[in-house]
């Protein structure tokens, strides 16, 4: 399972790495890293990835199953 | 501003001829309100679902009159779309505005350049770093305030709270916070809209701009940045690797930091912590459940939303949700509307301690999304858990209904009485 944060779009919010600190992290400005690249999510948490889909205010973020 | 409108019953709704505003409208609903007197606490939010409740948008003849637009989705447009809806001005009431906020009034391609010597001051980062002292700001303040056995919540702790701690956090001596606690009252006032106000308004801008003349000239001879002195960084600093700051720019965004830093996260702490005064289940669960404070700060931000709207100024003619908008109309989201809409939140009209899903419009979305975000959040946080840890009880020391200042400006709880053993 991937994410995908769009570059253009994503502002920094910084919810998404907050929901899931183990996974995602950020730069030295506060974007996420990673962002405009597919980013790997381990498949058995799903659920967390739907929750982080849904909280970003930019609507910046999409889920791509394997 | 326009003396005969802004002189109307404040936050009245009243009937306005088409023919006064000069234009056709088209179908657009045609209302007058002045959103800038103090109203009982909670009323803006009321208001705001009521005027979502009865049309998508309206055109309100207050000052220069400019559309009001209620629901998410169109507020989200107008954030995801910063070409159409310019910062030049965000008070649709004053298009052209006597201040000027850097980065907040800045367009892209600019905009980023600024954004990107700041941000990295207030990332998530620099917020590890600045919170062991944040920490002890907020106890020492905690422990002032609990053997009084009562405080005014927003005019005492809550103020005092985030004023020490940004200035702890830009290098500032805190012992300073007094010279900023009254500036920032002033503004305020002035900023909301209220005529009779702007006179304080601009003398608080001034106190303020004169304070960072001063700090300049002090660090300007220096050889290298000072270490965690955002004044004296911002002397060393290139925009887009380019060329250093103007001594304008400077100021401009020296400014606007005091302003948005300060005043906003009192707001949200008063309001946060009214509902935890009156909800005693609330409180115990964050004591028990610290983990989830977190998303308790995020609704409070949603359901608590301090920011009743945010304007923006069309820079052409376009058609946008139904509306024609021409180049030079000023356009208002309605954020604190949006974010209790009941098409994107379930349980949209509740404050649910734990919420998921929260993509509030707290701080705004889009490019010039809060660049304070990472410290009012934290500050949040930290605040809850450090009261709640010494005092873990308590409630509204009032009988009398409270007042919440304008939304023209942020909205805040103009007291907060509080009481406890």
């Amino acid at each position: 399972m991937k994410l995908v944060v769009d570059d253009a779009v994503c502002s920094g919010h910084g919810r998404c790495y907050r929901l899931a600190p183990d996974i995602l992290s950020y730069d030295e400005e506060g974007y996420v890293a990673g962002r405009g690249e597919p980013i790997d999510f381990p498949g058995e948490r799903r659920e967390l990835a739907v929750e982080i889909v849904g909280t970003c205010p930019e609507q910046a973020i999409l889920l791509i199953d394997d | 501003m326009t003396e005969t409108a802004s002189r109307a019953a404040p936050g009245v709704e009243s009937d306005h001829p088409t023919a006064a505003i000069g234009r056709d409208l088209g179908a657009c609903p045609v209302k007058h309100f002045d959103f800038s007197p103090a109203r009982p606490i909670g009323s803006h939010w009321q208001l705001a679902k009521e005027l979502r409740l009865a049309c998508p948008h309206f055109f309100n003849t207050f000052a220069q009159g400019y559309w009001v637009f209620t629901q998410y989705d169109a507020v989200r447009d107008i954030y995801k779309n910063p070409d159409i809806f310019s910062s030049e001005s965000i008070t649709p009431w004053e298009p052209d505005p006597v201040y000027r906020f850097v980065p907040t009034q800045i367009d892209r391609p600019d905009h980023i350049g600024y954004r990107r010597i700041l941000n990295k001051w207030f990332s998530p980062a620099r917020m590890d770093q600045a919170e062991p002292v944040i920490r002890s700001i907020c106890r020492r303040l905690v422990a002032e305030a609990a053997p009084v056995g009562h405080c005014d919540f927003v005019n005492e702790f809550a103020l005092r709270y985030p004023t020490e701690a940004f200035l702890g956090v830009i290098g500032v001596d805190i012992a300073q916070a007094d010279l900023f606690l009254e500036w920032v009252e002033d503004f305020f006032a002035g900023f909301g809209g209220d005529p009779d106000a702007v006179d304080v308004m601009v003398a608080a801008l001034g106190g303020i701009r004169e304070y960072w003349v001063d700090a300049l000239a002090e660090r300007r001879g220096d050889a290298e940045p000072r270490p965690g002195d955002l004044c004296s960084h911002l002397l060393f600093a290139k925009y887009n690797d380019e060329r250093p700051l103007t001594e304008e720019e400077t100021l401009d965004m020296l400014v606007v930091l005091v302003l948005a830093g300060l005043d906003t996260t009192r707001g949200e702490l008063g309001y946060m912590f009214h509902h935890l005064a009156n909800h005693p289940g609330d409180r115990r669960r964050l004591i028990e459940e610290p983990e989830i404070i977190p998303y308790a700060v995020e609704e409070t931000l949603r359901y608590y939303t301090i920011v009743f709207g945010d304007g923006r100024k069309v820079g052409r003619d376009v058609e946008f949700h139904g509306v024609q908008l021409k180049r030079g109309d000023m356009v208002y989201g309605l954020v604190s509307a949006a974010n209790r809409d009941p098409t994107v939140y379930e349980r949209a009209e509740e404050y649910v301690l734990d919420r998921k899903n929260n993509n509030h419009f707290g701080f705004a979305s889009g490019p010039h999304r809060c660049l304070g975000m990472h410290l009012a959040r934290r500050e949040m946080q930290i605040g809850v858990e450090e009261w709640l840890r010494v005092i873990p009880d308590f409630r509204v020391a009032s009988d009398e209904l409270l007042l919440e200042r304008g939304g023209g400006s942020m909205m805040s709880l103009q007291s907060l009485p509080l009481e406890w053993r």
